[in-house]
């Protein structure tokens, strides 16, 4: 774009899509902008007068509400953690040299094309359920009582339903950037004195940082917003051991039928994500620069 | 501090045998060139010197200690890579720094090694950027850099300057040439370019397919080839190769004449052809001299500029003092 005039151009040309985009974007966000300032419940059909920050001081003074924010980050952070860490774990292992590593890799990434629904229900049913699951099962074997996994730690539970799922994807890039690695480098650190774990701490692990923070992005984009594996597995409880704020506002807006509180509860999911976006773009940003 | 041995050593990949048993003898503080056509087995070789590639059989002596079992680490061996394999994350300070950190090596002494080095290598004002905001050189320097830190026993050299433009190639040969001579210490080179082997090394070792074909200093594989093979690769441009009739008049079944060592004359001489290319190099100027019933020219160096043209009839007269001659096997009689 040398010149005033093709940059004029240019504008014209995307404009389009930047218009499309933005009311693609925008009109939802006004109108649920809009609802959060009314007082609109389905069940009480009539006139949905203006009530200013009503809706947000009953949301915020929910005492679930705090207990929901704890749990979306600790559902955000468990599952990042879990599945970075097992990521490069599981990466390493593949970028070995060994037998049959094709099938492997296919059976690694396979999780990922599993519906959450699915997953969740499987997780629920074969394996955690305290009378006819695997792990109640083995517990049987060993001779020790069945824990009852989404009554005592639903949210450990869910983390780890969650963390299954994702751990694919983690692997598939982590991996992926493993293999971009230059194996000279490798070479020259071997010579230079460097013993396996100093080659991975110094050299492959720094190659990877921008796959990591990739992976994290990403993955925080989507586990803001976890909401079908908890649906199906503990329905937010007990109580609301595991409510998230995605489920908080569904079980607002739609169990209580309460359309006003429901938004501003979308609200407040808004403000939250680009909270946690900034903090991680302060953070670990500076990795995707070259 | 640097003498290496190899002895029957062998190496095969699979089925494939890269090197067939091969013994060297690598004196301490020598310079020594591995040079062969691509393919020949010059990476394998070093890398089996380093100790990045396991041997199939025979034994690597270091400094009368066998070598073969060592891993690389503790062979006190650096090597310089065609790709320079900098730490791409860490500043060039960190990437001179990382083998002695890793050799617990303590903080001052560190820090006195990568002065004296980066004064060395002209890197002192370079210590503290990322290698990817250095060019090609300045890279290639602190990979150099990073080996002479180490005081290793031994430097070895991958193609290191063949990324490199000609200008700043002709440059480094000469600075690594002189680093050998302040550092004395032994060095192993491994590259394509003859003149790169002619000019820097002690001793080439030539190598074909895995082979030694022979070793000898630069100026004793110019005058005394042991075959055809080193014969048609030391030297620039090609030794010309003649037989038929005027091979087995001089007792031979092939005769090779530098381009060097032909005389041109546009009125008399032995051999009579026609001028084909001329190259005009200022200094020199090359001929390929076309003659009936052969098929490849003859390359005549003629000194200085010669008025002759594409078309023109010319004599050769070869210096009958410096014809190499072949048998029938391909070696020097
Ligand atoms: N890991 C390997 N597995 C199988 N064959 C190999 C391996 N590495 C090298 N070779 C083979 O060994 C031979 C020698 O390779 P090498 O890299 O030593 O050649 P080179 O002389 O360094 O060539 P160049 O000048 O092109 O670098 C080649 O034929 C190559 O195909
Ligand atoms: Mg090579």
């Amino acid at each position: 774009m040398a010149t005033q005039h093709s940059r004029a151009a240019a504008r014209v040309m995307i404009a389009p899509s930047v218009i499309l985009l933005l009311a693609w974007m925008l009109v939802p966000l006004l109108m649920t902008l809009y609802f959060s300032f009314l007082r609109y419940n389905l069940l009480m059909p009539g006139a949905n007068p203006f009530v200013g920050f009503e809706n947000y001081t009953y949301f915020l003074s929910d005492p679930a509400f705090q207990t929901a924010i704890v749990n979306t980050l600790l559902l955000v952070g468990g599952v990042l953690v879990i599945t970075v860490v097992g990521g490069i774990a599981v990466a390493t292992l593949l970028d070995q040299p060994m037998w049959g590593t094709g099938l492997v890799r296919i059976m690694v990434i396979s999780p990922f094309f599993v519906m959450p629904t699915v997953s969740a229900l499987v997780w629920k049913n074969m394996f955690m359920n305290p009378v006819n699951g695997l792990f109640a099962w083995i517990a049987d074997v060993l001779g020790m009582a069945a824990f009852d996994f989404l009554t005592q730690a639903p949210l450990a539970s869910i983390i780890g339903i969650v963390s299954w799922q994702w751990l694919p994807f983690a692997t598939l890039i982590l991996l992926t950037a493993m293999q971009s690695l230059d194996s000279e480098q490798l070479e020259a650190a071997e010579m230079d004195g460097a013993s396996a774990w100093a080659r991975f701490w110094h050299i492959k692990l720094p190659h990877l940082a921008r796959a990591i923070t990739v992976v994290v992005l990403i993955q925080t984009i989507f586990l803001l917003s976890i909401f079908a594996e908890i649906l199906v597995t503990t329905n937010g409880g007990p109580g609301t051991a595991s409510t998230n704020l995605t489920y908080l506002v569904y079980a607002e807006s739609l169990l209580r039928f309460d359309v006003g509180t429901g938004s501003a509860g979308g609200v407040v999911a808004i403000i939250l994500a680009n909270i946690v976006a900034i903090f991680l773009m302060r953070m670990i940003g500076k990795n995707l620069d070259a | 501090m640097g003498r290496i041995t190899l002895d029957k050593v062998q190496k095969s990949f699979g089925d494939v045998e890269v090197i067939p048993p091969l013994d060297l003898e690598i004196e301490d503080g020598e310079f020594v060139v591995f040079v062969g056509p691509s393919g020949c087995g010059k990476s394998t070789l070093l890398r089996l010197i380093a100790g990045l590639e396991d041997v199939t059989g025979g034994d690597i002596t270091i400094d009368g200690t066998p070598a073969t079992d060592l891993p690389p680490a503790k062979r006190r061996l650096a090597m310089v890579f065609q790709s320079y394999a900098l730490y791409p994350h860490m500043s060039v300070r960190k990437n001179i720094a990382f083998p002695m950190k890793m050799a617990g090596i303590p903080q001052d002494e560190q820090a006195r090694r990568i002065d004296n080095a980066a004064r060395v290598l002209n890197l002192t004002d370079y210590l503290d950027r990322r290698p990817g905001q250095l060019s090609g050189g300045q890279r290639q320097r602190v990979a150099i850099g990073r080996a002479i830190v180490r005081e290793p026993a031994a430097f070895l050299f991958d193609e290191p300057l063949s990324n490199l433009d000609a200008a700043l190639r002709v440059g480094m040969r000469l600075e690594i040439s002189e680093l050998h001579k302040r550092l004395a210490t032994t060095m192993i080179y491994v590259t394509h370019d003859q003149v790169e082997a002619m000019t820097m090394a002690d001793k080439i070792v030539v190598l074909r397919a895995g082979h030694i074909e022979q070793v000898g200093s630069p100026l004793e594989l110019y005058r005394t080839p042991r075959n055809l093979f080193v014969a048609g690769f030391i030297g620039s441009p090609r030794m010309n190769f003649i037989d038929g009739e005027d091979a087995s008049s001089r007792g031979a079944h092939t005769i090779g004449v530098r381009p060097e060592h032909l005389a041109v004359s546009d009125s008399d001489g032995v051999w009579r052809g026609t001028v084909g290319v001329a190259e005009h190099l200022g200094s020199d100027t090359f001929f390929h001299v076309h003659f009936d019933g052969r098929d490849e020219p003859i390359t005549v160096r003629a000194t200085g500029e010669v008025a002759l043209k594409h078309g023109d009839t010319v004599w050769l007269t070869p210096d009958e003092d410096r014809i190499h001659r072949f048998d029938q096997q391909g070696l020097r009689i």
